[in-house]
């Protein structure tokens, strides 16, 4: 569903950046991506989104270039920010029937898929106001929303648990796991391991713009251990096999 | 309270223009957009600078120097006033900042003072960069007395404070009238337009000097009198402030600090005692919590995005306003054409009529695109940029959302002014096509312009949108620099009269639409993943 190979991003006057990355993400996965902060991971997740341009290597969307069919890449994927900025001078529902029009996605399915998400997010009686007057709780939910709105094959995702509610994040794992089931991919960043070991069926490293450990997450984590003891040794204390 | 006030000014004075991102950013195409935006400001500065000195020696020349300090005087209020309207949101009223500042050990005065103090210091540079070059053309033309010079530096460091003072009073007011009102920027947007034309229809008591009559000699002996009558019936202060620097009035000295004084530290009271009650009332947000799901409406992608470029536009009221002007002067100036009579125009400007039917589209799309609403729109996506780019939409959808958007907020005004201009001038056919197609073909060019200026100068991390609207350098090169170029296409009609008018203006309307393709074109095929 998507495949990174050689993926390098530099900054012009800074060393951050991606060098070299490689990464294979089928459907039915759903592929936690974790390092510390300022390792890449939001570097490389707006490269893949089309948000920001690469220097060096190639990203594939289901078989297509993200270079080359840009649009056709992103009728396929959806992206949720760890910060969700959204358009503030419209309604949550104004903004979801935006997105709708964008995908095209027809008056019946918006309709059926918006009362589903919004009930389960719990947040129909808001969506008639604006976006200004949201929390960021709510606006991730409407970020999330937006996403699924127009079911995507591969659903991207940064710090997705950030400012959910308990519930919430028990319904966004259950969306997750429902996405999969039906042939998506997850690809999603984040500082909770305990989450992270919990949900996905692999799990990617990074440290210093480069992928220290990626794969299964049972090959990752030794056995007896947990991904957290695993993360202090790879991404912090900088041991690899 | 000393202590606070001297740490908030600080605090707040390195964000001024950018200059601790400028020392500390990393980001080297950041820093030089930022040194190319200061620059810029710099050249403004030179600008006005070399007007004011221009304006001082003709004065000089034509022995109305006793009105020269004066005229400086208004002219340094008038500026602060309008730019400092605005800034009682952005400032005083800053709402970022409020919520952080209300959580620390500070009193609400010390953030009132030291927010009035930051904005006082911003208008004091505008005010000297006007007061200076014009005293230093009266001091080297006319040696005046060291008194002068005391009584200019000093009214100098007062001239800020009434004009700034009102201004706050009147932006705060349209912002709590506003902020009650449904439609917040709607209202706000009208309400500005009213009082700047308001304002401009007060200060026609300068027009005094059209009504009576052309320049005899006669009134050369009393056009002094004639204009200082006329700046104190605009701004009082700046008659006191000429009184002092030139007689040493003491009456005029004492009227002009008291009543600075007085109205600056009962404002900054005043707001310092209700600052939060203010405060809460400007950003206090409804929700009612009562959606229920109904039939949702179905657009194309065109239309969904040009829908969006309207909510975005009507919901900013510093956006509408700044760009509203434009068309709104284009209108009056059909409507005076209107109201005077094509004869009136005719003894007025002595110029054959033929020649005046071939500047007005130029004009037209001139006034209409001073500010066009493509020089700052992509910036205006600010920190929701990232939605536009992750869509499945090409860069042509959207940036023809934006040039559509400008075209239909000038496109009512234009069909007023069109149908008033046909009316009065009743020209053939072929100057008919000419009265309305040049203008449209003109104004595309304007906005597709705007759109190629703020691809390159692009600046999404902004907090308050007033400094992309009025003080981003696209908006000042995208802006008037269509307007300029809209008037050097001029030229070859107005100024060439071998050749023949419809073959002029056919070369001109050729190249206008082959340069509108070429950026139109170059910009829909822009990666959008390259931008910000």
């Amino acid at each position: 569903m998507l495949t990174i190979q050689n993926l390098t991003k530099h900054y012009k006057g800074s060393d951050k950046g991606v060098t070299g990355l490689d990464l294979e993400i089928e459907a039915g996965d759903i592929y936690g991506f974790i390092g510390h902060n300022g390792a890449g991971k939001t570097t490389t997740i707006k490269c893949i989104t089309g948000i920001q341009d690469f220097d060096e290597g190639e990203i594939w969307i289901d078989g297509l270039s993200v270079k080359k069919d840009a649009m056709a890449c992103k009728e396929r994927t959806a992206y949720i920010p760890d910060n969700p900025d959204l358009y503030e001078y419209m309604t949550g529902i104004q903004y979801l029937n935006f997105i709708s029009d964008i995908f095209r996605v027809s008056a019946a399915e918006r309709r059926e898929r918006i009362e589903t998400y919004a009930d389960a997010f719990e947040i129909t009686s808001s969506l008639g106001d604006l976006i200004s007057s949201y929390s960021h709780g709510m606006k991730q939910k409407l970020a999330i929303l937006s996403a699924l709105v127009h079911t995507p094959k591969l659903l991207i995702l940064d710090e997705p648990f950030v400012g959910l509610d308990p519930k919430a994040s028990l319904v966004l794992k259950d969306v997750m796991r429902n996405l999969c089931a039906e042939g998506g991919a997850i690809f999603f960043s984040t500082h909770v391991l305990e989450v992270a070991e919990k949900l996905c069926n692999k799990v990617a490293i990074i440290r210093d713009g480069r992928l220290v450990a990626a794969g299964r997450m049972e090959d990752i984590v030794a056995k007896g251990g947990s991904l957290e003891s695993t993360f202090m040794e790879v991404a912090v204390n900088g041991q690899t096999d | 309270m000393v202590r606070q006030i001297e740490l908030l000014t600080k605090a707040q004075l390195l964000n001024v223009w950018n200059i601790n991102a400028v020392r500390y950013s990393r980001d080297r195409k950041k820093r030089a957009g930022m040194i190319a935006m200061a620059a810029l400001r710099g050249l403004l500065v030179l600008m006005m600078a070399g007007y004011v000195g221009g304006a001082a020696y003709a004065y000089i020349l034509l022995g109305m120097e006793d009105v020269l300090p004066m005229y400086l005087g208004m002219i340094a209020g008038v500026f602060i006033f309008f730019f400092g309207m605005f800034q009682a949101g952005s400032v005083i009223f800053q709402k970022n900042s409020y919520e952080v500042l209300c959580a620390l050990p500070i009193s609400q005065t010390a953030v009132v003072v030291s927010r009035f103090l930051v904005m006082y210091l911003g208008n004091l540079l505008l005010a000297t960069a006007i007061m200076l070059p014009g005293m230093a053309v009266y001091g080297v033309m006319l040696r005046p007395a060291l008194s002068f010079y005391v009584w200019g530096v000093v009214g100098t460091l007062f001239l800020p404070m009434l004009p700034m003072t009102v201004a706050v009073l009147f932006g705060a007011v349209i912002t709590a009238v506003s902020s009650r009102m449904k439609h917040k920027s709607m209202v706000a947007t009208l309400l500005s337009v009213l009082l700047v034309f308001g304002l401009m229809a007060m200060g026609s008591g300068l027009s005094v000097l059209e009504e009576r009559g052309e320049l005899t000699a006669d009134l050369m002996r009393n056009f002094s009198g004639i204009l200082s009558e006329a700046i104190a019936s605009v701004y009082p202060p700046a008659v006191w402030l000429g009184q002092m620097m030139t007689d040493g009035s003491p009456r005029a000295a004492a009227m002009y600090f008291c009543r600075s004084i007085a109205l600056f530290a009962a404002v900054m009271a005043l707001v310092a005692v209700n600052f939060r009650r203010i405060c809460r009332s400007l950003y206090s947000v409804t929700a009612r919590h009562d959606y229920r799901m109904q039939e949702l409406k179905i657009r194309s992608i065109p239309c969904a995005l040009f829908v969006k470029e309207w909510k975005r536009y009507v919901s900013s009221s510093v956006y509408t306003v700044n760009t509203i002007m434009g068309p709104v002067l284009m209108l009056l100036f059909a409507v005076g054409i209107f109201v005077a009579g094509k004869e009136k125009i005719l003894e007025l400007v002595p110029v054959p009529p033929e020649l005046i039917l071939r500047a007005v589209p130029f004009l037209m799309a001139a006034m209409s695109c001073m500010m066009t609403t493509t020089a700052t729109s992509v910036s205006m996506e600010g920190k929701q940029w990232w939605i536009t780019k992750s869509l499945p939409v090409s860069a042509k959808d959207v940036f023809d959302a934006k040039i559509l958007l400008n075209l239909a907020v000038i496109a009512p005004f234009y069909a007023v002014s069109e149908a008033l201009l046909l009316i009065v001038f009743s020209p053939g056919l072929m100057e008919s096509v000419w009265l309305l197609v040049l203008p449209v073909v003109l104004m595309t060019f304007a906005c597709v312009f705007g759109i190629t200026v703020n691809l390159r100068l692009a600046v999404f991390d902004w907090e308050n949108e007033v400094t992309i609207v009025k003080q981003s350098a696209s908006g000042a090169v995208g802006g008037f620099g269509g307007c300029l170029l809209i008037l050097l296409g001029a030229f070859p009609v107005v100024f060439v009269t071998q050749v023949s008018a419809h073959l002029m203006r056919f070369a001109v309307l050729a190249a206008v639409l082959a340069a509108t393709a070429f950026l139109y074109r170059r910009n829909a095929r822009t990666n959008l993943g390259t931008v910000g």
